[in-house]
């Protein structure tokens, strides 16, 4: 007689009945009434035999048992490993690299995580030959991967042309000689453009992505010169000639706290600048002002739900709101895609500071505790390892309990290192937002999917190929 | 009579373990013909010749295999030759008709 067991599984009531999700697969299912009603009485049953139960229930328990939510109970398996796994950093190859082209700005915002562009350390620019090596190491270390993606970033990068010329020249040889498709992205803000890095942008075909915080009043709080007075006018003169030229923009957005019960308003500004896409991400808190009170946090959530209400009536017209982290976390959900760690960092992805040392990623750039070698010698795999490890520790017992773990798997280490090493507070600080966060995106997704010809639901699949 | 279904499946990975579970109950059903019997022995891939009698997948496989497929599959430690069924190839068998042949055609991706 086979013996089953309750794999990990998480009910979202609905009116129809209730969502199911499958925490180590990350499937999604939905279950009408009856089946809600069996799975609450028959779910403290275990071992469970499916012979034992009456007929009426059974039909229900083998779907579930189909659903791999209810699982044969094998005697001598391990058991099943709760937490997020592990996972080594060799062999990975590499598939983005992110420059720190110029590490330095001539902004001065508020909420920079990268001290005035510099990360901590004196203004500096990577030279343009270092530039070009760089671009040569991501196709050479990017072993079986079709495509690569080189970030140019900073401080800001357009201080520094002569090195985004030229790492994306390389680029574009090493790749066209290796046969692999190459994408290329340029994070700005915005005030710095001329005719020739237009041309240039355009030619390249480079994904452009202005910071730009929202309004006037609130963009210039945010975003001012370094001399002082407010970069509004100029970013959106940016925007313009973007938009002439014939480069579509992204918009990246940064909030703090404060600001985090205007999203809608924001959002809605940034459409009206004529953006392609607006991703809005909370400011991290780099001081222990921009930590969020638990207010603060509920007002993010609301701005979010807010949006993704809208991004609701819209796709029921087949029209997509372009709210990017939406459109993400819809993507990610869609494919069920179980993560084994939070984010790249460190597995394929690594960021090159202007003197060519390796870090985790982007924002950990200039934190010696994610500095992982240097392009002389290339990544340092030992590092990289404890560096992981060390990121991932604190939350292990944490997240091997949580129904999100192989969502979020931890979250973002720079986040958490902020939080918890620099300002003190407990692991799991941010949790109390990401499992709303990805519950509204589970319901959403739900509700979307009744209608599988919306042509925004096949966005969304398509989406998560890229 | 086609029972009521209670339960729907919503993202991919929920569709590929519906999938998975249809495709074992389709190989119940080829019980009923003759089971396709493994050609030749002792490849890392062919297996012998007291063929799976039990009504489980992999019909048709010599019983050491088939307890690999039904133990290894999923969390199992052991790093087996058999695609996961979720998020591996799940139609191997189709494209691996003669598998001491067709091995190349796995994609373990
Ligand atoms: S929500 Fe929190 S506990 Fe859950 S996986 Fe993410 S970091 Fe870990
Ligand atoms: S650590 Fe955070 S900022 Fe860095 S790549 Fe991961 S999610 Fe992004």
């Amino acid at each position: 007689m086979q013996a089953y067991t309750w794999a990990d599984h998480r009910l979202f009531p609905t009116q129809e009945g209730a969502l199911l999700f499958g925490v180590d697969h990350a499937s999604l299912f939905a279950l009408d009434s009856r089946a809600r009603d069996t799975l609450g009485r028959w779910r403290s049953a275990d071992p469970l035999a499916l012979e034992d139960v009456p007929e009426e229930a059974r039909g229900v328990l083998e779907e579930l048992r189909d659903a791999q939510v209810l699982v044969p109970l094998v005697p001598h398996r391990r058991p099943r490993p709760a937490a997020v796994p592990e996972l080594d950093p060799a062999g990975v190859p590499l598939e983005t690299l992110v420059l720190e082209v110029a590490q330095t700005c001539n902004l001065r915002c508020s909420y920079c995580y990268a001290h005035g562009g510099t990360y901590g350390g004196t203004p500096r620019l990577l030279d343009p030959e270092t530039a070009r090596r760089a671009a040569r190491t991501l196709l050479e270390r990017s072993g079986d991967r079709r495509g690569v993606t080189l970030v140019l970033f900073g401080g800001e990068p357009l201080l520094n042309f002569p090195a985004v010329r030229a790492a994306v020249e390389e680029a574009e040889a090493a790749a066209s000689a290796a046969g692999k498709e190459l994408t290329l992205s340029l994070t700005t803000n915005g005030t710095l453009f001329t005719p020739e890095i237009l041309a240039f942008l355009r030619d390249h075909r480079v994904l452009v992505s202005v910071s730009i915080d929202g309004p006037p009043e609130l963009h210039d709080r945010n975003r001012p010169y370094s001399g002082g007075g407010g970069t509004y006018g100029d970013v959106t003169a940016g925007l313009a000639a973007l938009a002439q030229w014939g480069i579509p923009a992204a918009a990246r957005v940064t909030l703090a706290p404060r600001q985090w019960d205007r999203i809608p308003e924001v959002f809605d500004h940034l459409l009206g600048l004529g953006v392609r896409e607006v991703g809005i991400a909370p400011a991290s808190p780099v001081t222990p002002e921009l930590l969020p009170t638990a207010d603060q946090e509920e007002d993010l959530l609301r701005g979010f739900r807010t949006l993704a209400e809208r991004f609701e009536t819209e796709a029921r017209q087949g029209r997509c709101l372009p709210f990017a982290n939406l459109l993400d976390l819809l993507g990610r959900l869609h494919a069920g895609r179980a993560k084994g760690a939070p984010c790249g960092a460190g597995y394929g992805y690594l960021a090159l500071d202007a003197d060519g040392r390796y870090f985790l990623c982007h924002r950990l750039a200039g934190e010696e505790d994610f500095a992982a070698g240097d392009l002389e010698t290339g990544p340092d795999l030992e590092k990289l390892r404890s560096a992981l490890r060390a990121a991932a520790a604190p939350r292990r017992e944490l997240c091997a309990h949580c129904w999100a773990r192989r969502l979020c798997a931890g979250g973002c280490h720079y986040e958490n290192h902020l939080r918890e090493n620099l300002l003190g507070r407990a692991p799991g600080d941010s949790c109390r937002f990401i499992r709303p966060w990805l519950e509204l995106g589970l319901r959403l997704y739900a509700r979307l999917r009744a209608e599988p010809e919306n042509p925004v639901m096949q966005r969304i699949a398509r989406r998560q190929e890229c | 009579m086609m029972k009521q279904k209670t339960i729907q499946a919503l993202n991919e990975k929920a569709r590929a373990i519906e999938r998975l579970a249809q495709g074992e109950a389709k190989n119940v059903e080829a019980l009923s013909g003759p089971p396709a019997m493994p050609q030749g022995c002792t490849t890392i891939f062919d297996t012998g010749w007291e063929t799976n009698p039990r009504p489980e997948y992999p019909v048709g496989n010599c019983q050491p295999s088939a307890r690999d497929y039904s133990g290894c599959a999923g969390d199992c430690w052991w790093p087996a030759q058999v695609p996961d069924g979720l998020t591996n190839q799940k139609v191997f068998h189709e494209d691996c008709l003669v598998i001491a042949k067709d091995f190349r055609n796995l994609k373990y991706d």
